[in-house]
């Protein structure tokens, strides 16, 4: 009998486990559709799924079925990309690389298991849909009984928070100007860092030396935002708080390009997670959340009856965003200081060298531990010195300081005190991110290494990986079983958060067998990091900085599996792969023509990461002025780009009254009439320090050119002044004036034209 | 003349227009704003208003400000907010602790939370002790010890952590005990081989310790600290030690040809540019 009784027993717990095991399937359905927001006072169009933005939040408990039904009634195709989640390729939701695009009115099913927990977050992979609305938080939870279970921590009440920003230009048009280097978001910003604001701020020498090095004024981020949200709102309060309660905020980064400073008005913050893996809890006062990086973070709600502001800061420091967490009066966080440009051009200066790459000085700088920026943060370093004609206009203020020197012995005024306090802000920083348990890969497993210079050209917005765009790389084959070691080395003058689909990697922080897990690595200039993951699953995985302009601009990689199945969503893969490349190296368009009293002056020009199609043309208002069109085919070669050969075209026609025979002299001695010619040429472009633009053609005429022209040189903040000199005698100068975004005055003097005021428009 | 007249009269009219419209949808509100004295009514103001949107006419003595917005443009609590930002509490938000403490003493009026209040005065207080008291460390000056190369040392490492907190006068007094300290070394209680290393930098180390003690400007004091480390550095390499000191080097500082400090951390603590690049430099050696 009891035998008997034993085997039933074992019987239905044989019974039962399929039970237990068999998956309980979550469906979720995602309507998206084209919609009108307005954020600004304007209306623009965005995308909102289930008639929201951001995205709904998904909720999963690790063993459940995610099956996610996304119906597309937009007018153009999109994806969903299931971020920082170990899933079957097919499902990872890149276009042209894990599944054909959704189509306008096509449905498409997601549907994977959950086998992992912490916090995540969705995004369109489709070009520049995430920027205008296409984000959402996806939170994995652990299962009550799992071993991992952190009491105190994963038993808090959550609130997920994923942060964006909103800018009413259109996500393609932004990129254009990227590429175009046009500066509207640095005048929106405050941030030309012209040569009159530099020698306002005592730091003339710093912007030559900085234009001798060719390099275009810095900032620590490139696009002018409208508003930064949360969950969507600029400003929002999350109440039902009570006083001496810890909340768990699950905080994703869906920005496209903004890294954000995080911040709270009732105390210190306790991390306890990033990229969805539980760290040992570390406290600290503020830290940088990068571009699509998602952490944990406990804080205390200290009072019943006051709210306390969580504060996300973008790294620019234009604005901020918050949400009050509690009831009653608002608990404030002061604002960030804005940051001293010129002290980071001078660090800048300090290590580029002159044939633009960046010297560490052997500093052996990873992990975010030295924030090289730290000089442009008053808060750190102190307010900038002005100049001592300044001092005087800022008497209030001087007289203060004064004081504050004479008394230095024994008794500190309060700005000392605050200095000193500002010293102990603990930043948090990736060498103090453990994971709680061993976290080592098969000792056994053979050891790839792979070496990744990030590489970059702001004068052209060119971000790539060993100065080569995805459009010119081949896919980087794995092996199953192997672990991939990656060491990436950032020697662009830029951070960028690279990121991996499909695998969590382990950072080589210090922490030997503890060594954190990530999906995202924001690396910031001249560090040097060390990455490893083992090669555990199947298909075709995208590594890529999340910053989307950059991606967009073929800042990306793809690791592909060797010996993989065909993949049902992608039936021609090398077809699609060539459709994925392309899409990372589109042609740019800008046009402008500067409509003046003596003539018209303008250009068009395609661009891509290397190619340039483009025409120039002078054109009078009668014969005897001329009309002249130089049209340029050329390559940009090297990684800084400073030099374009380039095969040409120019045509010109010109009637002198009475004196056909007219013939100019260039000063080789050749000589032309310089009324009507046709010819062709082969010359090249070049860069020369402080930005002078060299240019020599010869012409299938026998003639040559030799030009220098620098356009642009910052005034004022919206104030330009350009020249052009060139071996046939003649010259330029003139001054543009920018009004808005498309539309400029300006003032010139032309050896053939004479003197002109006009209007510049410019796209 | 009748022209000029009807002229005058448009004139009027428009300016008159012009000085309504100056807020338009005007909406005025009563609100309670913090604060002590005239200074306050200015930074109170001068944050809340805003062309065309907003004005604010603040009273000091019955705590009220008469707030006057464009009601299309503008909210209340925008307004409140600034004004809060610039350290004053109101009937919506409160100041940021660091702002209300950065407020001029005479504006640092009662914060209606008294508990919130007082943790914010107890910290300010410990604050200002703890300064206190790394100078009054600085000050105790070496006496009445054998082995008074080590007070030499101690000295210099407390000079060294000035440097890095960027502290002018900290520096001052601890480079005037290290001169003391230097004066008290016992030439003859020293082994052999420091004796042959102290007699040739003995004169420098007192020059630089001189020099540093004199000035309060911590750039000048860097320059000779760079001199004194090197010379330090010899010293200390021949002598025993109990724990283990690290020459540090930062290439940066120096106008790129870099310079030593020791240090008995481990840790990264540049006395040379202090908080603006703590953690600048590495371990070269590791003197035992």
């Amino acid at each position: 009998m009891k035998v008997y009784i034993k085997w039933l027993a074992a019987f239905l717990v044989i019974m039962q486990t399929p039970n237990f095991f068999s998956q309980k399937v979550v469906r979720y359905e995602l309507t998206i559709t084209d919609t009108i927001v307005n954020f600004t006072g304007k209306d623009k169009r965005a995308i909102a799924v289930n008639g929201q933005i951001p995205m709904p939040t998904l909720t999963f408990t690790e063993g459940d079925t995610a099956e996610i039904v996304v119906h597309n009634k937009m007018k153009e195709s999109t994806s969903l990309h299931w971020h920082g989640i170990f899933l079957p390729n097919k499902e990872d939701g890149v276009p042209y690389l894990t599944q054909m695009p959704i189509k306008p009115d096509e449905t498409f099913i997601y549907r994977f298991p959950i086998i992992q927990s912490g916090t995540h977050w969705y995004h369109s992979h489709s070009g520049l849909q995430e920027q205008i609305g296409m984000y959402g938080s996806l939170i994995l939870l652990k299962k009550k009984d799992d071993p991992l279970f952190r009491k105190g921590i994963d038993d808090l009440q959550e609130v997920p928070i994923i942060l964006s920003e909103w800018t009413d230009i259109q996500p393609d048009n932004v990129h254009r100007m990227l590429h175009n280097a046009n500066d509207w978001s640095a005048i929106k910003k405050g941030t030309v860092q012209s040569y009159s604001e530099a020698i306002k701020a005592g730091h003339f020498s710093t912007k030559v030396a900085n234009e001798w090095k060719r390099m275009l004024a810095m900032d620590v981020s490139d696009v002018y935002y409208d508003k930064f949200l949360i969950n969507g709102k600029n400003e929002s309060q999350f109440s039902g708080l009570k006083g001496g309660q810890k909340v768990r905020l699950r905080i994703s980064n869906g920005g496209a390009s903004s890294y954000f400073w995080l911040s709270y008005a009732g105390g210190k913050m306790t991390v306890v997670a990033n990229d969805g893996n539980d760290v040992e809890p570390v406290e600290v006062d503020r830290l940088i959340i990068g571009v699509s990086e998602t952490y944990d973070v406990i804080v205390t709600i200290p009072y019943d009856d006051i709210a306390y502001e969580f504060l996300a800061t973008p790294e620019d420091r234009t604005k901020s965003t918050s949400i009050y967490l509690g009831n009653g009066k608002i608990q404030l966080k002061s604002r960030m200081p804005k940051l001293k440009y010129f002290e980071g051009m001078k660090m800048m200066n300090e290590m580029m060298m002159m044939d633009g790459s960046m010297n560490d000085m052997s500093m052996d700088m990873s992990l975010q531990k030295m924030d090289m920026n730290t000089v442009m943060y008053p808060e750190i370093t102190g307010e900038a010195k002005k100049k001592m004609g300044h001092m005087n206009m800022d008497h209030s203020k001087m007289g203060n300081m004064k004081t504050g020197n004479m008394k230095t012995d024994h008794t500190m005024d309060s700005t000392d005190v605050s200095m000193n306090m500002n010293q102990e802000i603990v930043t948090l920083n990736y060498g103090m991110l453990k994971a709680p348990n061993t976290t080592t890969l098969p000792e056994d497993a053979s050891i790839r290494i792979l070496n990744f210079e990030l590489t970059g050209n702001m004068n052209r917005y060119v971000w790539s990986l060993d100065n080569k765009v995805l459009s010119e790389s081949d896919k980087i084959l794995i092996k199953k079983g192997e672990v991939i070691k990656i060491v990436l080395n950032n020697n662009s003058m830029m951070r960028h958060p690279m990121h991996l689909h499909g695998h969590d990697f382990r950072v080589l922080n210090g922490q030997g067998e503890n060594a954190p897990l990530k999906n995202v690595l924001d690396i910031m200039p001249m560090e040097t990091d060390t990455i490893e993951f083992l090669a555990n699953t199947e298909g075709d995985w995208f590594f890529h900085c999340h910053i989307l302009y950059h991606m967009m601009s073929g800042m990306n990689r793809v690791f592909s599996y060797e010996n993989q199945m065909p993949n049902p969503y992608l039936p021609d893969k090398e077809w699609a792969y060539r459709k994925l490349q392309r899409e990372s190296n589109k042609l740019h368009f800008m046009v402008e023509n500067d409509f003046a009293t003596n003539g018209n002056d303008g250009m068009i020009m395609w661009q891509n990461t290397r190619w340039s199609f483009g025409t120039e043309w002078r054109l009078g208002y009668h014969d005897v002025h001329g009309y002249e069109t130089e049209t340029h085919i050329g390559r940009y070669i090297g990684k800084n780009q400073w030099f374009m050969p380039f095969v040409g075209y120019d045509w010109r026609y010109r009637e002198r009254e009475g004196q056909l025979d007219f013939q100019e002299e260039n000063i080789f001695g050749q000589s032309d009439t310089k009324d009507t010619r046709t010819a062709f040429s082969i010359g090249f472009q070049y860069t020369l320090p402080l930005l002078v633009n060299l240019q020599t053609e010869l012409f299938t005429d026998g003639t040559v050119l030799i030009q220098l022209m620098r356009e642009d040189i910052p005034i004022s903040s919206r104030l330009r002044f350009s020249f052009m000199i060139n071996s046939d005698k003649e010259y330029m100068a003139g001054f543009k004036y920018i009004v808005t975004r498309y539309f400029g005055i300006s003032t010139h003097y032309d050896s053939d034209m004479g003197v002109g005021f006009g209007l510049t428009l410019n796209y | 003349m009748k022209i000029f007249k009807f002229i005058m009269a448009v004139l009027i009219l428009l300016s008159a227009a012009t000085g309504n419209a100056q807020i338009k949808n005007a909406k005025i509100e009563k609100v309670k704003i913090s604060g002590n004295c005239g200074m306050c009514k200015t930074t109170i103001e001068n944050a809340g208003n805003l062309k065309k949107q907003a004005s604010v006419n603040w009273d000091k003595v019955s705590k009220m400000a008469i707030i006057s917005y464009d009601s299309v443009k503008t909210t209340k609590s925008e307004i409140l907010k600034r004004i809060a930002l610039a350290g004053y509490d109101n009937e919506i938000f409160l100041a940021p602790k660091d702002t209300y403490l950065a407020l001029d003493s005479c504006c640092q009026y009662e914060r209606s939370i008294k508990t919130l209040a007082k943790i914010e005065h107890a910290e300010i207080i410990v604050e200002k002790e703890e300064i206190k008291d790394s100078i009054m460390d600085a000050e105790i000056i070496a006496v009445e010890e054998e082995n008074l190369i080590e007070k030499v040392y101690d000295s210099y490492f407390s000079l060294k952590d000035a440097l890095v907190k960027t502290n002018g006068g900290a520096a001052a007094v601890s480079a005037k005990n290290l001169l003391a300290a230097i004066n008290n070394v016992k030439m003859d209680k020293l082994s052999m081989e420091v004796q042959m290393v102290w007699g040739k930098v003995f004169e420098k180390l007192k020059k630089d310790a001189e020099l540093i003690s004199k000035s309060k400007n911590t750039e000048y004091q860097r320059t000779q600290f760079m001199s004194l480390s090197k010379n330090l550095h010899d010293v200390m390499k021949v002598s025993k030690q109990e724990t283990p000191t690290y020459y540090q080097f930062c290439p940066m500082t120096n106008n790129g040809k870099g310079a030593n400090w020791l240090s008995k951390e481990k840790n990264i603590k540049n006395p040379y540019y202090g908080s603006k690049m703590i953690s600048c430099g590495k371990t070269v050696e590791t003197i035992k």
